[in-house]
């Protein structure tokens, strides 16, 4: 469980349209916006790559014009990086930097 | 109703975004939870470009567990970037260095030493080459991303103990023309205004900058202006269509290395059109040309007889029109408030130092300056390049506290500081960044300390110095946190170091603005924070060249526990002693002061009580700045005190267009340029070993115009081959709208041999400022075949 909150940005008069764009992500609730364009956003994703995945299709949706983070919580993913259940690593590798540590 | 750990942090991220927009939602219960949750949250500064956005790392049980942005802060108002979200995920990374790792020679394999062992080859090498070779056959090369503490002590080691000004740091690639530029134009170092002025600005001219993926929060707080003011006009000046360029009302796309013809001819339109401010010029300002004789108004106005729009517009390669040339100079001195903001594009150029020269120009004739909106800001690539490295004393000239090295009042003051023999710190300056490794290459550095940074990679006409760096003529000390291409090539000694949050220091971003970051998370077991390594290598080299004045130089700061107490003791030496009277004043930013404080001080900041304020939001008026009263010379509202011009006045400078160092032709056709993509940071040794940031974008690629890829025969995703004169990549083509034609573009993190483009770049340098012109340079490309997988590379 990953889950972060944005403040999504977009055109004052493409809002309704933008909350409907992200909605239909899916994974993706909106909480609230502002006759500004600001929309308040949070992101349930199942890890940090589904995260990154869902935020590209945010930006990507033709009214955004900008997506801030305001708060992220990893806590499930943290415990399993620190007791090896996962690895960050892109690189599942045992180079000679690996053997000497 | 049971509410899930999953509904807390949904409802709690939710709030989060929702108290920016001061919006209420209908659950501000979870704030009683919230409190009661065991996560401890400790606030600092994002690592990954020069913002400085700040934010709190949630950590529980020791683990880094959640991160939310700081409100408050008056750099990022709280918002945070994709890129910073993921740094965490280097704190407990596999790849982590966590024991120090020995070669003889740079051939063979490394092995596991002790830090005793490690600390006594250290000293050994650096010792054994000072008595064989002389003081100036020992150097330094830091970072922008090194704490000011580690780039003070490192100096001071340096300079006040081995005796040599060898001092140099990766800035030098990226800010030097910047410094340049504000020395020679405004006569003190760094930005008048800062980021206040983005709210109050009714002009942004954004040139040579893609903020949008280079600094991509300041490109929100210009965005939110423009949408809430459909009246600010947003002008983007660059060779290529960025992401940067879809918020800009105009456009400009030039050849590369013509603008200094489209600045001077807006300064022709401002004064034909009688748009300059008189008043202004007449109270504040002097004319210049060449390497500093006085001109008049009128000499200055005849040097841009030959920048016509309409010449300007035929230099700049024909896609401006004068129409255009001429809107852009009337909207820039005409509006309330004009913003120019820059980065690499002006600075990695070999008129580096004019380009910054002539963006000033324009504000000063104008005197778009001094006032609220309206500011001549130079954006930093790095998060510490202007504190640690242009404050701290982290260049080759400079000394802390913007104190010329040449000038001998003013190593004295610095000796007298640190309680060392006046004469100690060397009358000359030290080797700038490409004479470092060109001495490298001739074998005169015997022993280089390289830390935080991968010159192997970042270096332009990189094969060229790689030459030198993999000889065994010089012994090389890296510090670092990853494994990078010049641990792997140059380094004989890596030693692994605490990463951020992992260590207490300061960081100064863009704006003149010094915050604080306290170590929140324990380093892996056996890396340490670099100001340890630095005093117990001194002590180790105090022995071994029986040498009481380098014990001098790390007696205030023996004994001292290294996660807070000693660099809390460098930071009070350095901001007490060596900034106090200088323009970079710091001393009311004390700890105690900037960990009160949301985000930061800008200085000059001389008393905690004024510190505790924010500092000085704008530079030079009168009410606003306390030096500004101080060091007033008459009664006018602005005060020019920088040591640099004894005139007291701001300078404009009548310089001319001139071409890059090389320039297409019938060999070379095409220009090429690099840049920043977002998902990066510099050598990728960091955000290349974050998943989710590597697959964004495994590996670079080259961006072609679609008029030039339809003539050479080039789809998207073919391999193409780029030639310049010094090297050759192969990388897949991005068939885009976004560089000139007759323009190529390739991003510049990717590790990968075949595709590191500094191997193509240009090491030509400013002859001011000694930046490369990492920006320009001629190139070849073909096609060599259809689409290829590849796998992304990292050492």
């Amino acid at each position: 469980m990953v889950i972060a909150g944005f403040v999504v940005q977009c055109q004052p008069q493409s809002q309704q349209d933008t909350v409907v764009a992200l909605e239909a992500l899916g994974q993706v609730e909106v909480f609230g916006a502002d006759e500004k364009g600001n929309i308040v956003t949070v992101v349930d994703a199942e890890s940090s790559a589904d995260l990154e995945k869902i935020v590209k299709k945010m930006e990507g949706i033709e009214q955004v014009l900008n997506v801030g983070l305001t708060y992220l919580n990893v806590e499930d993913e943290a415990k399993k990086i620190a007791s090896g259940d996962l690895s960050p690593n892109p690189f599942p590798r045992k180079k000679h930097w690996e053997k000497l540590n | 109703m049971v509410q899930t750990r999953r509904d807390f942090l949904k409802r709690t991220a939710a709030l989060s975004a929702a108290s920016y927009l001061g919006m209420l939602l209908p659950f501000q219960d979870v704030d009683n939870a919230l409190a009661a949750d065991e996560t401890a949250w400790h606030r600092g500064s994002c690592r990954l470009c020069g913002v400085g956005c700040r934010l709190e790392l949630g950590v529980k049980n020791g683990l880094p567990v959640a991160l939310r942005g700081v409100p408050q802060s008056r750099t990022n108002m709280g918002y945070l970037c994709m890129k910073g979200m993921h740094f965490w995920k280097l704190m407990n990374h596999p790849e982590r260095l966590t024991t120090p790792l020995y070669r003889a020679k740079k051939s063979d394999k490394f092995k596991k030493i002790s830090w005793d062992e490690a600390m006594d080859i250290a000293a050994d090498k650096f010792a054994g080459a000072v008595k064989e070779h002389g003081n100036d056959s020992v150097a330094y090369y830091g970072s922008g991303q090194a704490l000011t503490e580690e780039t003070y002590l490192f100096q001071k080691i340096f300079r006040g103990g081995l005796q040599t000004n060898n001092v140099e740091g990766n800035p030098r690639l990226c800010m030097a023309s910047a410094v340049g530029g504000y020395m020679t134009s405004f006569g003190a170092d760094e930005p008048i205004g800062g980021y206040a002025d983005i709210e109050k600005a009714d002009c942004f001219f954004i040139i040579g900058s893609n903020m949008a993926e280079a600094h991509p929060v300041i490109f929100r707080r210009v965005m939110r202006r423009k949408l809430d003011n459909p009246q600010v006009t947003v002008i983007n000046a660059d060779p290529r269509i960025s992401l940067t360029s879809r918020i800009a009302d105009i456009h400009l796309q030039f050849n590369p290395g013509t603008d200094l013809a489209l600045l001077n001819s807006m300064a022709y339109v401002i004064i034909e059109e009688k748009l300059h401010n008189q008043q202004f010029i007449n109270d504040y300002v002097a004319f210049k040309k060449g390497k500093g004789d006085t001109i008049d108004f009128e000499e200055y106005k005849k040097s841009l007889a030959d920048y016509t729009p309409e010449k300007a517009a035929t230099i700049m390669g024909g896609k401006v029109t004068a129409d255009q040339i001429r809107e852009v100079a009337r909207k820039f001195a005409s509006s309330k408030g004009t913003l120019s903001m820059w980065t690499m594009g002006l600075n990695q150029r070999k008129q580096g130092v004019w380009a910054n020269n002539l963006v000033h120009n324009l504000h000063i004739l104008t005197g778009q300056l001094l006032k609220e909106g309206a500011d001549s800001l130079s954006l930093t690539g790095q998060p510490n390049a202007c504190g640690g490295v242009r404050e701290g004393g982290g260049l080759c000239h400079i000394l802390p506290g913007h104190r010329p090295v040449e000038k001998e009042a003013m190593r004295n003051q610095v000796e007298e500081a640190w309680g060392v023999p006046k004469g100690r710190i060397p009358a000359l300056p030290g080797l700038h960044t490409m004479a470092m490794f060109s001495a490298v290459n001739e074998g005169k550095i015997k022993a280089m300390w390289i830390n935080c940074t991968s010159p192997v990679q970042s270096l332009p006409n990189c094969n060229k110095y790689n030459t030198g760096l993999a000889k065994d003529d010089t012994f090389i000390v890296c510090t670092d946190i990853f494994p990078t291409l010049t641990t792997e090539l140059a380094a004989n000694l890596v030693l692994p170091t605490a990463f951020h949050f992992e260590k207490t220091g300061v960081y100064g971003c863009t704006e003149r603005r010094s915050q604080i970051t306290r170590k929140a998370i324990d380093p892996p077991k056996g890396a340490k924070p670099e100001v340890e390594i630095v005093r117990d290598w001194a002590n180790l080299l105090a022995k071994k060249l029986n040498d009481p004045v380098i014990s001098q130089c790390i007696k205030p700061f023996a004994g001292l526990e290294p996660e807070y107490a000693l660099p809390k003791a460098i930071w009070e030496e350095y901001s007490q002693k060596l900034t106090k009277g200088t323009d970079c004043d710091l001393t009311g930013a004390t700890y105690e002061v900037l960990e009160g404080m949301y985000d930061g001080v800008q200085w000059p900041a001389p008393t905690a009580e004024y510190a505790k304020t924010g500092g000085t939001v704008k530079k030079f008026v009168r009410g606003m700045d306390p030096m500004a009263e101080t060091h007033k010379t008459d009664d006018k509202p602005y005060q020019f005190y920088g040591a640099a011009h004894p005139d007291h006045k701001l300078w404009i400078w009548a310089r001319p267009q001139a071409n890059p160092e090389e320039i297409p032709d019938g060999d070379y056709p095409f220009y090429l340029s690099t840049g920043r993509i977002i998902d990066h940071w510099h050598t990728m040794s960091m955000t290349g070993r974050i998943p989710e940031l590597l697959r964004a974008n495994p590996y670079s690629y080259i961006e072609v115009n679609p008029k030039d890829a339809t003539r050479l025969g080039i789809k998207p995703g073919d391999m193409v081959e780029i030639t310049s004169r010094r090297g050759t990549n192969i990388m897949p083509a991005k068939v885009y709208e976004g560089p000139i034609e007759g323009m190529v573009f390739a991003y510049w993190h990717d590790q990968h041999p075949d595709r590191m483009i500094n191997k193509v770049t240009m090491d030509a340098i400013d002859p001011g400022s000694k930046e490369p012109e990492f920006k320009i340079c001629a190139c070849k490309i073909k096609k060599v075949s259809g689409p290829q997988a590849l796998k992304p590379y990292i050492v």
